[in-house]
């Protein structure tokens, strides 16, 4: 791409070359796509509990879901029978020895095969399916949260949402994976009874008496521990962020001699985090032991009952041995059940978070017969506007201005006056409260977002740079432009130079390794990634305020070429900035207060001498030697 | 406690911009329904406050760092634990032997009151590994957690210790985990390795012990075939599953760099239309890292229900020895029972021994970082007769500075300068001219390579770090302020200052108003996610600290950030309130900072090459009335284009 070409014949030029940013953009990704879209997405109702609410994206891999749970069954089943043969090998081969062992050795080997592959399928499958549903998960969140306006953005912390993208969706997988073999567990249990029922209804009796005291202390050791562990948790962040800040701030600890009493603070809450870990080991070792110990009393009856019973007649020798087995497996269920309730607990709260955010609506959408916005000619216009922030105070308040296809102005007013907003309404970053935005006499609610958007190009004061090459920010808009046009892009936007005195050029990635830019050369590299993007209508929200002046100018020498044709809204501070512009308009109060030309207001207007007279004395301590 | 005034407060779910902040942290996520919990569990906690803590530059345990050094102070205690461990494993393992006992004494033999005892001994051995586990848990935690506060506290000083050299060219991330990490693999290694390696060590040999009782044939069977088997497997998982874990570590922290670098621009991301680019770039990531979890997945699904395979096949093992041996009558029934209730014993000591593995190889690797740490010697450093400084009138006499950061690259070169008590002395310069060096010499950050720095005529060299900062105040460039409350920062060289002379200090420097309008006043925490200070007011609080320290004599590395107009105009008013009375060295990076000095000093290759009133500079015609000259026509250009 020649950045030098006048826009409109470059417009012509583009349909072939295919560098049109909104056809690659809507074509984008797709091509990319290594891994197929989700299948399912949450229910939409919000009345319905969390796991119906789920179910969709878990009907979404049924297929191998299923394929596990017939594994499981089969497996824990050969797994339950084994005690159950041992018995009948003991009795009938050892003790009255009316049948062969070996077909005993062969049935116990062969269970003992198919419960290792049946095994294997089933946590395979069950672990594929978890792995599944998360990721289904991760990405339906993620396409969220690219949905979602700046209106949601601008009230929520993003911490809040990585917190709920990353532990709350790790809770749930959590619960997703160890769930399932829980209930399987469960399940095996029953068998185990039932098995054992058969056997010896008392001695049945008696084996899993101790058991509900292995739960109870279960469920006991959970609820005590969970808080202490938050504790702990809390409480190690603590000790991080001592020593975090200690390395940040170590200038001041050491210029202000604070280093005994930082030793002191860490010390004491080290101290802290040592009571908490005893307080935890103690109620660890108040129940754990005698939990562990439970089932044991249930082998300790199984030897005295049912060796009187076998004394009596009524039982075998096998049968105190499998009973004795059975008793090692029944615990397990019993030990995780406590562990069970309180990740189900935990992953419904946590599912409920990530509903939160996902019943979120975005403020700004589609109309449903938009169309899409194509080679605008430019003409702009704000039809009695009225607009604020949230429920902030109104900033644009009947605000209404028409600017001419091609023509560039300026805005000026003070802080907070609205200015910046005006930019914000055009690229449709919000929406207007009353009144109407049009592009060549058109709402632009009428437009689809992905058109408009790619037609109006804001660059911001302080410019979001990615953690990535600097050609790629760059490019960020087309990733797919030429080495070369992204070099005009930088020597266009006065960014070639630096770029090139770096070691790594335009391959430095920007974050890393001391490549940290000042504010000037940011603002530099997202104009050059504007101008890439190649928008109709530029809006230079005070997009060179921490350039230096002189570099400023030449940087403004260069666009003056580029903005030809092109309709430009400059905000800005600087007198060099202002006299780029056709026209200069003054708001105040969120509205048009003054309009003409630069030499005619300060001629005329007394409010704009005014604010520019303020803006000169600030450029005076922004200028440094 | 230091959780803040407002306690447990959770966070807030979608809190508003800059909303009430201070009593989220450090508990951002309490959830509401375990708030009353951990309050519960914290009332029993005992008021644990600060303890006075001996702090020497100089003299402290230069002994290298070694894990029987570090753990002999609790040998008896140790000890103890290994007789309790002995002690409960030979009551837990004891069980298979009870139930042959009664199998083939009581049962065959039909004796009741066999029955009985076995049952009895059985409850009572039952209690003794209660009892001794129970004792066990607590003796070594104690112990660990007595380890762990004593390591941490030496780490955390010696960090103190060292000087500001080391920490600019050591990367924070290192020394964080140094202070974290480490120590944390350390705990692991004694409660995993050494206390987990006692109960597995001991649990091998009692049951190989009990088995070679019963019959020596079929324990050594066993030991040969199932044994190996299950080792050998473990070994495998071992090993596959650490790389494929390794690998899951990598993917999750792409997929959280990219949740996060894309939430921070999703202005941007919105801006230039790559929603959708941007989606299936992350489904990308995030697919990457589910597969990673398969594999995981894959060797996890192997080896469990491997494992009880192996075992149902050892079952059938011993019953195709044993079996036969019975019906030989080389072997009892219950000698068969005991064999099988064995067998499963043997697992899961050696699925732990193996798994121990790793703790050692992290925990020896943290021992030798840590004892790499530790011998690390501060550059600059307090002679054993350094003396208190007396109070100083503030004048400053640098003589023939030689200085380099690295060898080769000089910095200064005999540089000579001399400041009076009371002025107000700026240096000016370029970038990298060594200006902010000097400053770092005259708070003996860094030491000179040669020449001396004086302040009242005592050499540096010769007296008390903490004399000499307490009567010089360095203000770094950068305000960095603490996540702790408003009061405990501008009260950090004073932390005993009362709230009014905080409140006096702020309304000092003209920031009082401010801070009295926050939730919690000068409680209010200071922190990233909690209320918003802006640039200006961090600065002001950075001088207000400044000003509560009441130092002799300043030394302020002026900030580079853009203000607004007001703020600046603040912070001038709140300098000159600073100032006053004090002598100060500044790092002008202003011109208008600079003019308004008694005396500048222009630096350029470490030297400085003019010095006067800005009046007598002006007139020198040199490179300052030049950089000035540049400075003033830049503000004077722009109003011509007007």
């Amino acid at each position: 791409m020649n950045l030098r070409v006048p826009a409109n014949t470059r417009r012509s030029g583009s349909a072939s070359t295919g560098s049109d940013p909104q056809q690659e953009s809507a074509a984008a990704g797709e091509a990319h796509a290594r891994f197929a879209a989700p299948r399912g997405k949450i229910h939409p109702d919000r009345d319905l509990g969390w796991i119906r609410r789920l179910w969709p994206v878990v009907a979404g891999h049924r297929g191998i879901f299923a394929i596990a749970l017939g594994a499981s069954i089969v497996s824990l089943l050969c797994g339950v029978a084994v005690p159950r043969i041992m018995m009948a090998a003991i009795d009938q081969a050892l003790d009255h020895r009316t049948r062969a062992l070996s077909g005993f050795i062969f049935l116990i080997a062969g269970l003992g095969l198919v419960r290792g592959i049946g095994g294997y399928i089933s946590r395979s499958f069950l672990f594929r399916v978890a792995y599944a549903i998360e990721n289904d998960l991760r990405v339906l969140l993620f396409e969220h949260f690219s949905r979602l306006s700046f209106s949601f953005y601008d009230r929520v912390q993003s911490g809040q949402l990585i917190s709920r993208a990353n532990s709350d969706i790790r809770t749930l997988q959590m619960f997703l994976t160890f769930g399932p073999l829980m209930c399987l567990t469960i399940l095996s249990f029953a068998a185990a009874i039932g098995l054992m029922l058969t056997i010896s209804v008392p001695l049945t009796v008696v084996t899993i008496l101790p058991l509900p005291f292995v739960a109870i202390l279960g469920a006991r050791l959970g609820r005590l521990t969970f808080p202490i562990s938050w504790i702990v948790q809390a409480r190690q962040a603590e000790l991080a962020t001592t020593v975090e800040e200690n390395l940040s701030g170590v200038r001041v600890v050491k210029a202000f001699a604070g280093e005994r009493s930082q030793i002191e603070q860490f010390d004491q809450i080290a101290r802290q985090l040592q009571w908490i870990n005893i307080r935890q080991a103690e109620v660890q070792a108040a129940n754990a032991p005698a939990m562990e110990a439970m089932p044991r009393i249930g082998t300790a009856m199984v030897l005295l009952i049912g060796g009187w019973l076998t004394m009596e007649g009524h039982l075998t020798i096998g049968a105190i041995v499998a009973f004795t087995t059975y008793v090692v497996m029944l615990q397990a269920p019993f030990r995780m059940f406590g562990f069970f309730l309180m990740m189900l607990q935990r992953a419904a709260a946590s599912a409920l978070r990530i509903y939160e955010v996902l019943d979120e609506d975005p403020a700004v959408v589609d109309r449903t017969n938009a169309t899409d916005l194509h080679n605008p000619s430019g003409t702009l216009e704000f039809r009695n506007v009225f607009f604020r922030y949230a429920d902030g105070p109104r900033v644009l308040d009947d605000f209404s201005l028409k600017i001419p296809a091609g023509q560039s102005i300026a805005i000026v007013g003070r802080t907070g006056c609205g200015k910046s907003t005006v930019g914000r309404l055009l690229a449709r970053f919000y929406d207007v409260n009353e009144g109407v935005v049009l592009i060549d006499g058109e709402d632009v609610r009428d437009f689809t977002l992905e058109s408009l958007r790619a037609q109006v190009g804001v660059v911001a004061e302080d410019p979001f740079l990615f953690t990535a090459a600097i050609h790629d920010n760059i490019a960020y808009a087309r990733p797919t432009a030429s080495r070369e046009d992204v070099r005009e892009a930088a020597r266009a936007a006065g960014a070639l130079e630096f770029i090139e005195n770096l070691p790594e050029g335009f391959d430095s990635v920007i974050g890393e390794r001391g490549y940290d830019l000042s504010g000037g050369q940011r603002q530099r590299i997202a104009i050059a990634r504007s101008l890439l993007a190649n928008p109709r209508i530029l809006i230079l929200d005070d997009a060179t305020s921490a350039i230096d002046v002189h570099v400023e100018r030449t940087i403004h020498e260069k666009l003056g070429d580029l903005l030809v044709n092109r309709t430009t809204i400059v905000i800005a501070h600087r007198l060099s900035t202002i006299a780029l512009a056709d026209r200069v308009i003054l708001i105040d109060e969120g509205r048009v207060i003054a309009d003409g030309k630069h030499a005619d207001l300060m001629r005329t207007e007394s409010r704009y001498a005014e604010v520019l007279a303020h803006f000169g004395e600030e450029e005076e301590k922004e200028v440094t030697p | 406690m230091s959780f803040g005034g407002g306690g447990f407060a959770p966070g807030p779910i979608f809190g508003g911009l800059g909303g009430q902040g201070g009593q989220n942290l450090p508990f951002a996520g309490v959830p509401e329904e375990l708030r009353e919990k951990v309050d519960r569990v914290l009332e029993d906690e005992p008021e644990i406050s600060k303890q006075a803590i001996e702090f020497h530059p100089e003299n402290y345990d230069r002994r290298p760092f070694g894990l029987w050094r570090f753990l002999a102070p609790h040998k008896v205690a140790l000890g103890g634990a290994l007789g309790l461990v002995v002690l409960e494993t030979l009551a837990l393992q004891a069980g298979p032997m009870l139930t042959k006992v009664a199998i083939d004494s009581g049962i065959r033999a039909g004796k009741i009151d066999v029955l009985l005892g076995v049952a009895l001994t059985y409850l009572f051995l039952i209690g003794i590994t209660i009892f001794t586990s129970r004792a066990r848990i607590i003796v070594t935690t104690r112990v660990g957690a007595d380890l762990m506060v004593r390591l941490r506290v030496r780490l955390f000083t010696h960090l103190q210790r060292l000087s500001l050299g080391f920490f600019t060219q050591e990367k924070g991330g290192v020394l964080f985990s140094r202070m974290t990490s480490d120590p944390m693999s350390l705990a692991q290694l004694f409660h995993e390795g050494l206390v987990q390696l006692a109960v597995q060590i001991f649990t091998l040999l009692v049951v190989t012990g009990f088995i070679l009782s019963l019959n020596v044939k079929l324990a050594l069977i066993l030991l040969v075939s199932v044994i190996p088997a299950m080792t050998v497997m473990t070994l495998w998982f071992r090993s596959a599953s650490a790389d494929r874990f390794l690998a899951v570590r990598d993917r999750i922290a792409d997929v959280l760099a990219h949740l996060q670098e894309s939430l921070a621009g999703i202005r941007t991301v919105t801006a230039f239309n790559r929603n959708a680019y941007t989606t299936v770039e992350h489904r990308n990531i995030v697919g990457d890292y589910r597969e990673a979890n398969e594999a995981t997945a894959q060797v996890n699904a192997l080896y469990g229900p491997g494992s009880e395979m192996v075992g149902i096949l050892g079952q059938a093992v011993l019953f195709f020895v044993g079996g036969r041996m019975v019906l030989q009558g080389e072997l009892t029934v219950g000698d068969l029972a005991a064999f099988i209730l064995y067998l499963t014993a043997f697992f899961s000591p050696i699925q732990q021994l193996v798994q121990l593995y790793s703790v050692y190889q992290q925990g020896g690797a943290a021992v030798v970082k840590l004892r790499e740490f530790l011998a690390i010697v501060p550059e600059v450093s307090e002679k054993a007769d350094a003396y208190e400084l007396p109070p100083i009138d503030g004048a400053i006499e640098l003589e023939n500075l030689d200085f380099s950061y690295t060898e080769g690259q000089q910095v200064l070169r005999n540089l000579n300068l001399q400041i009076q008590p009371g002025e107000t002395f700026a240096l000016v310069g370029s970038t990298g001219s060594g200006k902010s060096t000097i400053a770092k010499l005259v708070s003996r950050f860094y030491e000179p390579d040669r020449g001396t720095v004086r302040i009242d005529g005592h050499d540096l060299r010769d007296i008390t770090f903490r004399s000499l900062r307490s009567q010089v105040g360095v203000i770094p460039q950068e305000p960095f302020l603490f996540a702790s409350s408003v009061r405990d920062n501008v009260a950090f060289a004073r932390p005993d200052a009362s709230d009014e002379e905080v409140l006096a200090a702020c309304h000092a420097v003209g920031v009082d108003e401010q801070v009295l309008k926050l939730p919690e006043g000068i409680h209010t925490m200071v922190h990233e996610r909690g209320v918003t200070l802006s640039a200006g007011e961090r600065q002001l609080l950075a001088l207000a600290r400044a000003f509560l320290a009441g130092p002799r004599l300043l030394v302020l590395d002026e900030a580079t950030s853009n203000l607004d107009l007001r703020s600046e105009a603040r912070i001038e008013q709140a300098l000159d309130i600073l100032l006053e009375g004090r002598t100060a060295l500044i790092i002008a990076h202003r011109m208008a900072t600079a003019q308004r000095a008694d005396r500048i000093g222009v630096v350029d290759q470490g030297q400085i090459v003019e010095i006067g009133t800005h009046g007598e500079l002006i007139a020198q015609e040199g490179r300052y009335a030049a950089m000035f000259e540049t400075w003033a026509s830049a503000g004077t250009t722009e109003k011509e284009d007007q």
